[in-house]
């Protein structure tokens, strides 16, 4: 299997520390950024096969660069886990924060703390989709 | 007694008198004794009617006694003319108000009494508009009161008396506030000493006790504005809607403790995040006998351990509930005291931190330790988003102004600014941008001291482009706040 680039993006660098190390692995590369600008401007330099991103961050809110990394035809494929510490079920309501209809909503949701086991596999799910979607693409 | 001869013909029959008798414009009776009408003027006759052969008390009032304490009698009795209001019927049976003028009428300058000259007049116009200006006054929805120089109330209407009690004759400050001395900043006093009008909002004390607050005006009575002789104060009572606010306030300070829950659960969660990570780290290190790994998992957890010692410390001072604490303090001197505290923090990460002041501003009732909470929370917070700007120069101003009535601190940066999701956020839950280093409780404990002051808390901000934050005190409120808070320290 090819390697795979993770950009983080967190203004808490403990967090970025937590999920590079629960990453860690022969055949994943993380890139992190503590800030949406940082973020951006390596999505634009690096081929990412996965985005983790905070919601609110100094500047520009993670929600924002979500946005228009959806809207941005090379990035907008890249799948996209929202780690937050913004309650899902009263709180995070996506719609309510974007509610641009052509947004499609993020690939997946985490709520601070994660689990480590839910999110790994959510993580290893959404990089096999991303494998299993080019292989097609090339095979059609 | 001699009632034969009409009186008109005892008067010397000179035309003159006879034609003063007639056209005197008042109702003019003459009367003997024994309550006989003797002789009547036309004025007289087209009033009452008939009154040939007749008594007076029957011809004025359609009784068949003579009046209770009759104005007539005594005349006769003492030989002195006397001026009464009455009321009676005229010829159409209608109700009649009338003042009676009596005065004796005698032969001989020092003879007896023998005839009493009754002098009347309608009066029944001046008397509606007697009723009706009494009406007004006693039904106007408001307190009125009019005192005099000696703040002694000397007028009340029905409203006022119905929840201050029997007032007539006492103190304005006893009555209104159950005080023993004037009020301090007393407006009827100003309006004594400057004839002028003058507003105030007061608090007083009601026959049963409850508070009530009312909006008060003062205005001078007399012709002379240099010298008031009394004031009339009127008020209205705006203790409903004083109660409503009331409601109001703790409604939404109900809504906040859900929103300080749910904010305190987030920024919990944040220090779980890092706890677990530190955890897992450390599992690792341990895992692999690697010291490194372990170090750092090590780290991690201590560091989020003093974040959870500052978060309970932040929240306790923010659950701490007080009024302020108001003394007459100069707002220049304050941001000064932040200015020298944060200088040199400033200087070490490249910002610069200024006071622009307006020296015009005068010392006003505010709670010093407070509002340096505020201005260190906002300065701290400006000096933070420099340093996450990326730019290597940048400013943070401080600023007093005193304009219309407002006091105004401007806290100003040329900081990362913010974007209008995080604008909106700013002072509702335990949201910090900071990661890390905030626990999100700096504005929020920020906007509750400025709101316990009465005043307001806004941020204007566009990313990229800085921020400023602006704390802004109507002085009006806080001179009440001020009185209010003396007031009950003296037990009052």
């Amino acid at each position: 299997m090819k390697r795979k680039n993770i950009l983080i993006v967190d203004d808490e660098p403990d967090v970025v520390v937590y999920l590079s190390e629960v990453l860690e692995s022969s055949n994943i590369d993380i890139y992190s950024a503590d800030n949406a600008e940082a973020g951006w401007k390596l999505a634009g330099e690096v081929h990412l096969d996965l985005i983790c991103l905070d919601i609110m961050m100094p500047g520009e809110s993670g929600l924002s660069m979500y946005t228009r990394l959806r809207r941005t035809p090379d990035l907008k494929d890249i799948p996209v886990i929202i780690i937050s510490g913004v309650e899902q079920e009263q709180e995070f309501d996506f719609r309510k924060f974007v509610d641009d209809e052509k947004t499609p909503p993020p690939e997946y949701y985490f709520e601070k703390p994660i689990n480590v086991d839910d999110f790994v596999a959510v993580v290893e799910r959404l990089l096999s989709m991303k494998e299993k979607r080019k292989k097609k693409g090339h095979s059609s | 007694m001699n009632r034969s001869k009409p009186i008109a013909r005892e008067i010397s029959g000179s035309w003159f008198y006879k034609e003063l008798f007639q056209q005197v414009p008042f109702n003019v009776a003459v009367i003997d004794h024994n309550y006989n009408i003797v002789e009547a003027n036309d004025n007289f006759t087209d009033y009452f009617g008939r009154w040939k052969g007749r008594k007076c008390y029957k011809v004025y009032k359609n009784l068949d006694y003579p009046c209770l304490g009759c104005n007539a009698r005594l005349t006769f009795e003492d030989g002195r003319p006397r001026v009464s209001d009455e009321s009676g019927v005229d010829q159409h049976g209608k109700e009649a108000h009338y003042v009676l003028h009596t005065a004796p009428l005698r032969e001989h300058r020092r003879g007896p009494v023998k005839y009493i000259i009754e002098m009347s007049r309608d009066v029944i116009e001046t008397k509606n508009w007697q009723v009706e200006y009494q009406l007004l006054f006693e039904r106007v929805p408001c307190y009125i009161t009019v005192i005099d120089r000696n703040f002694k109330i000397i007028r009340a209407n029905e409203n006022f008396r119905n929840n201050f009690g029997d007032v007539m004759g006492r103190q304005c400050y006893e009555v209104y506030k159950r005080r023993k001395t004037k009020c301090p900043n007393c407006p009827a006093a100003r309006t004594f000493k400057d004839g002028k009008i003058h507003h105030s909002d007061q608090v007083g004390v009601k026959k049963s006790g409850e508070r009530a607050y009312y909006v008060l005006t003062t205005s001078p009575l007399g012709r002379d504005v240099d010298d008031v002789a009394h004031v009339i104060e009127i008020s209205t009572d705006v203790t409903a809607s004083k109660k409503l606010e009331k409601e109001a306030l703790e409604a939404e300070r109900l809504a906040a403790v859900g929103q300080t829950v749910a904010g305190l659960a987030h920024s919990i969660k944040n220090i779980l995040m890092g706890l677990e990570g530190g955890m897992y780290i450390v599992g690792k290190g341990l895992k692999r006998n690697n010291k490194q790994i372990l170090d750092q998992g090590w780290e991690m957890l201590e560091r989020n351990f003093n974040k959870t010692t500052s978060l309970v410390k932040d929240f306790l001072s923010f659950a701490k509930g007080r009024l302020p604490d108001l003394k007459m303090v100069n707002p220049n001197d304050l941001v000064k005291e932040i200015v020298d505290l944060y200088h040199d923090v400033a200087e070490d990460v490249g910002v610069e931190l200024i006071a622009e002041v307006d020296p015009n501003i005068k010392n006003v009732p505010l709670d010093a330790k407070g509002i340096h909470t505020c201005l260190t929370n906002l300065v701290s917070n400006a000096i933070d988003a420099c340093r996450m700007s990326g730019k290597k120069t940048n400013r943070v101003c401080i600023m007093t102004e005193d304009k219309k009535g407002i006091l105004t601190f401007t806290v100003l940066d040329s900081g990362a600014g913010m974007d209008s999701e995080i604008k909106s956020r700013v002072f509702t839950t335990f949201f910090t941008t900071k990661g890390g280093q905030g626990t999100g409780l700096g504005l929020l404990t920020t906007r509750k001291i400025v709101k316990e002051h009465g005043g307001k808390i806004s941020a204007h901000s566009k990313k990229g482009q800085g921020a400023s934050f602006k704390m802004a005190f109507p002085k009006k409120r806080l001179y009440a706040l001020y009185n209010e808070n003396n007031r009950e320290e003296s037990g009052e």
